[in-house]
């Protein structure tokens, strides 16, 4: 992304109708990728950012995530189409330097073991390809020859070859380097101070930061701010990583996502006990293994059963793992929307108040593009991508009542 | 009777109810090879706590040498070794 | 149905003396303990079917037999599970206990714990000590009890406290005397807290003995001095040595270093003697006091639980003026010991499992979080989960390492096929 363009709106008239000699100050509320990616982009298109969180970079889902930059993995729809135009952008940006050395492209395989998951994979190839994504079938024997050790209960597969691995927490670290807006760590925000219906800065513990305007990227913390405690909820994602399977680089060529976690992802499946299964081979050599998919759960406990339940899973599609050893587990908490969209957009009551949460368990794919997204749109300029799918418009009406 | 067993390929004895670690050492075995950009694998802490000691166990997860009892047959060999035709 | 027992982690002193006194309470108790023979790091036995016994003090050898009886005779209450590792706590208050002989997990409805785990021994770090060939000195003092052998070769031990003049004369009674001990503290600049050590009529006629020893076999032992570095040199180490102001080396097969012992706490749940399962800390665990303190706190914590749970005991104010004694003597060390920090060279790994060095640390922020000095730093992020590195961190950072809530588990590394085996006996 260009800055430059963005220069008119910065001094002069901006968007909000201020007046101003000085650069737009702008309060960024969220310190994850989202948060750092807004912040990187406005910094970079002149604004003066304070940068704010409640505990430090990446302390929420951005540090407790796979590093899926899938698309594989996305509901068809808006979603799907999003995910495409998000992962073009950690592509375009690891090119140009801005991500070099930490995005990886790595194929996703999508993967059933029963008859009807090969239907549900099936089906969700047909979405993918028709999205305009390349799809590749493969059958078993090639699949064991990619992934050997795969585990007998495999019966087919999709690769889809394009899609690629990033850690939300280096990438977060990169932004805040590379825009060097200084972070103002266990600085929880309590309110946006709000003046003749447009936001004049925020409120962290007794002391009123002024700003001209303010993004809101705080995941589920969010809910407080916006009063979308209606239609934020916590979702827990219990994960496990392991030791090393190779002194360096992914033990496997590709993240093995099972047609479980497709069925969570579509809506088939919504029961709190499900495992939505990934395995994700990280760039250390080791394996991070997930997840459950806990409704209303905002905690960060970790619980033997599930982490059992999960590593069950993970041995039945691929045994090699019983070689391995556990060195942690950890929970995240995803921030999801009621409607299963994510929150991007102006605020529909408050002038100068940006929404950019509700990622879900998408937020390392889509996070670096919606945050830039929301700074485009925070400053007057158009998304390069079509944003009204995630507009908070859509509840506006919810919050009329609240 | 002496007992062995393998260590990148190679036997080493130990006797009955001795560690991993102390029949390694006894062997000379002091390096326990290069798993990453860090130095050799060492029995340092002796009690399970630093990891340093850590081999692989041929169709296992790896073990602490220094916790783990000696046993007839056991393929180990240097971290990370999944895969790798020592083991 | 059964009892819910108490468990009790660590089959050391301080474990031993909980479990046998809550069994002889009456109370069953389950004692789990990580190797194949109870005993701990003190009372580390010869390996069965190895007669070769290593001299150690008669009152060390007396209090292990005692307790060892005394687990005899309530052996009935007491379900004992070697080769088991303490997992940590989950979420849902599960105590994971790491069955390795059978290869799985599990866990038990229970009434209490006591964990009593043990101290893990403090290094201050030099460029080279995360070479191989560079051991503690209690790890090499358990690989001598173990198998009656000493280390081969050249040894040269170094750091600081009581444990490096034993692990000296160990040796050399065993067949191979260190060349060198090197004691980084003064004590001569201490004679206040050195008058009052001589006053501890037990550890200092064992010091005698080391003392003696370590003259016969003519092993010099040189306070003030400290390894400075040490590199790769043939078969074995080039290691640089400070005595004052003058710099040597010496070539070793063998180095042994050592500054001191802090309590284990590492992913250990906080001790919550109020909770509906109590759980409470006994031994080096709790208060890093050593052997003899650790079989009085494991009773202490043992009649403490059982006034907590209603029951008759006969809790001793014996054990508190012990573990005072111990307490006094530990702080006059100290006093005696004490040495100023030294700031490493920048090159010098601190956490080896993830290979970061001290360049890295001074990289992070003030201020940074856990989080941020786990992810960012891959500080603590490695297979020992900080245990080494963590204390090293908070006395470079002077500030102690910011905690993880909620506390992590497993507190070690678990075998994925065994925690997949899982198996509780809940009633779901």
């Amino acid at each position: 992304m260009k800055p430059k363009r963005f220069g008119p709106s910065l001094y002069g008239t901006n968007r909000f109708g201020m007046a101003s000699s000085s650069p737009l100050h702008v309060a960024v509320i969220g310190t994850g990728i989202v948060g750092a990616s807004a912040a990187h982009f406005l910094a970079a298109a002149g604004a003066r950012v304070t940068l704010l969180d409640a505990s430090g970079p990446a302390a929420g889902a951005t540090g407790a995530s796979d590093g899926a930059v899938s698309v594989a993995s996305k509901r068809p729809g808006p979603m799907m189409d999003l995910a495409r135009h998000a992962r073009a952008f950690y592509v375009r940006n690891e090119r140009e330097g801005l991500f070099r050395g930490l995005f990886h492209r790595r194929s996703t395989f999508l993967i059933a073991r029963t008859a009807i998951e090969a239907d549900l994979v099936a089906q969700h190839g047909g979405d993918l390809a028709a999205a305009g994504e390349r799809v590749v079938e493969i059958d078993r024997a090639t699949l064991l020859k990619r992934i050997p050790g795969l585990g007998a209960s495999v019966c087919a597969a999709l690769e889809i070859p394009d899609d690629g691995h990033a850690l939300g927490y280096e990438i977060t670290e990169r932004l805040l380097q590379r825009s060097r807006v200084s972070v103002r760590r266990n600085a929880p925000v309590s309110e946006i101070v709000m003046r003749a219906g447009r936001a004049c800065g925020v409120a962290v513990r007794n002391e009123f930061l002024p700003a001209d305007a303010v993004l809101v990227a705080a995941g589920i913390g969010s809910a407080p701010l916006l009063g979308l405690g209606e239609i934020l909820l916590p979702r827990k994602g219990q994960m496990a990583v392991t030791d090393r399977a190779t002194a360096g680089g992914p033990a496997i060529d590709g993240h093995l996502m099972a047609a479980s976690y497709l069925a969570a992802k579509r809506g088939i499946v919504r029961d709190n006990s499900h495992i939505g299964l990934v395995i994700d081979p990280l760039m250390t050599g080791q394996f991070l293994i997930g997840g459950s998919r806990e409704d209303h759960r905002g905690d960060h406990t970790t619980d033997a059963v599930t982490i059992a339940a999960i590593l069950r899973e993970a041995l039945d599609l691929y045994p090699p793992l019983a070689g391995r050893r556990v060195l942690r587990s950890f929970a995240g908490v995803r921030t999801a929307s009621r409607d299963g969209l994510p929150i991007v957009g102006l605020h529909p009551h408050r002038t100068g108040v940006v929404i950019a949460t509700g990622f879900e368990g998408d937020g390392i794919c889509l996070g670096p593009f919606m945050g830039a997204s929301a700074a485009r749109l925070l400053l007057g300029e158009r998304p390069e991508a079509d944003l009204s799918a995630l507009s908070p418009q859509r509840f506006a009406r919810v919050e009329a009542h609240v | 009777m002496t007992s062995y067993f393998s260590w990148n390929g190679n036997p080493v004895a130990f006797q009955p109810g001795e560690t991993i670690a102390a029949a390694l050492l006894r062997a000379g075995i002091i390096d326990l090879g290069q798993p990453l950009n860090t130095p050799g694998g060492r029995v340092f802490c002796g009690i399970g706590a630093c990891q340093g000691c850590v081999v692989a166990v041929a169709d296992a997860a790896p073990v602490e040498a220094c916790l783990t009892p000696a046993r007839d047959g056991l393929r180990l060999g240097s971290l990370p070794a999944v895969g790798a035709d020592h083991v | 149905m059964c009892e819910a027992p108490i468990l009790v982690v660590g089959g050391g002193p301080a474990g031993a003396s909980a479990a046998a006194s809550l069994a002889e309470a009456g109370l069953p108790v389950l004692l789990i303990e990580q190797r194949d023979q109870l005993g701990g790091a003190i009372h580390r036995l010869p390996a069965p079917g190895n007669a070769s016994h290593i001299w150690r003090p008669a009152r060390h050898r007396r209090n292990w037999a005692r307790l060892t009886a005394r687990l005899q005779a309530a052996a009935g209450r007491i379900e004992t599970h070697t080769q088991t590792v303490f997992l940590g706590v989950d979420g849902q208050d599960r105590f994971l206990l790491d069955d390795r002989s059978k290869g799985l997990v599990f866990t038990r409805r229970l009434r209490a714990a006591i964990i009593a785990v043990g101290a893990v021994e403090t290094i201050r770090p030099f460029s080279g000590w995360e070479l191989p060939g560079v051991m503690t000195a209690g790890g090499a003092q358990v690989l001598l009890k173990e198998t009656g052998r000493p280390l081969e070769g050249p040894i040269l031990i170094a750091g600081s406290g009581p444990l490096l003049p034993a692990i000296a004369a160990q040796l050399a009674k065993a067949g191979n005397p260190p060349v060198a001990v090197l004691e980084r503290g003064r004590p001569w600049n201490a004679p206040g807290a050195l008058a009052r050590l001589a006053l501890s009529w037990a550890p200092m006629s064992e010091a005698a003995t080391y003392a003696a020893t370590l003259a016969r076999s003519r092993v010099p032992y040189r306070c003030g001095a400290t390894v400075t570095q040490a590199e790769p040199d043939g078969d074995g180490l080039k290691v640089g040595i400070r005595i004052g102001e003058v710099q040597e080396f010496l070539h070793v097969r063998h180095l042994l270093i050592h500054d001191g012992i802090e309590p284990n706490r590492t992913g250990i749940p906080f001790p919550e003697p109020d909770a509906d399962v109590p759980v409470l800390l006994a031994g080096d665990g709790r208060e890093a006091l050593g052997a003899d303190a650790a079989i009085l706190d494991g009773h202490r914590a043992a009649m403490q639980l059982l006034t907590r749970l209603g029951r008759a005991n006969r809790a001793a104010a014996s054990d508190e003026r012990g573990l005072q004694r111990a307490r006094d003597f530990q702080a006059n060390l100290a006093r005696a010991l004490h040495s100023e920090p030294v700031v490493p060279a920048p090159e010098t790994v601190i956490c080896r499992c993830e290979g970061r060095i001290y360049a890295d640390l001074a990289t992070l922020a003030e201020d940074a979080s856990a989080r941020e000095i786990r992810l960012m730093g891959r500080f603590g992020l490695g297979a020992c989960q900080g245990r080494f590195c963590g204390p090293m961190i908070a006395a470079l950072r002077g500030q102690p390492l910011p905690v993880t809530t909620p506390p992590r588990w497993p507190l070690r590394p678990v075998s994925v096929a065994a925690l997949a085996r899982l198996t509780t006996d809940e009633t779901e």
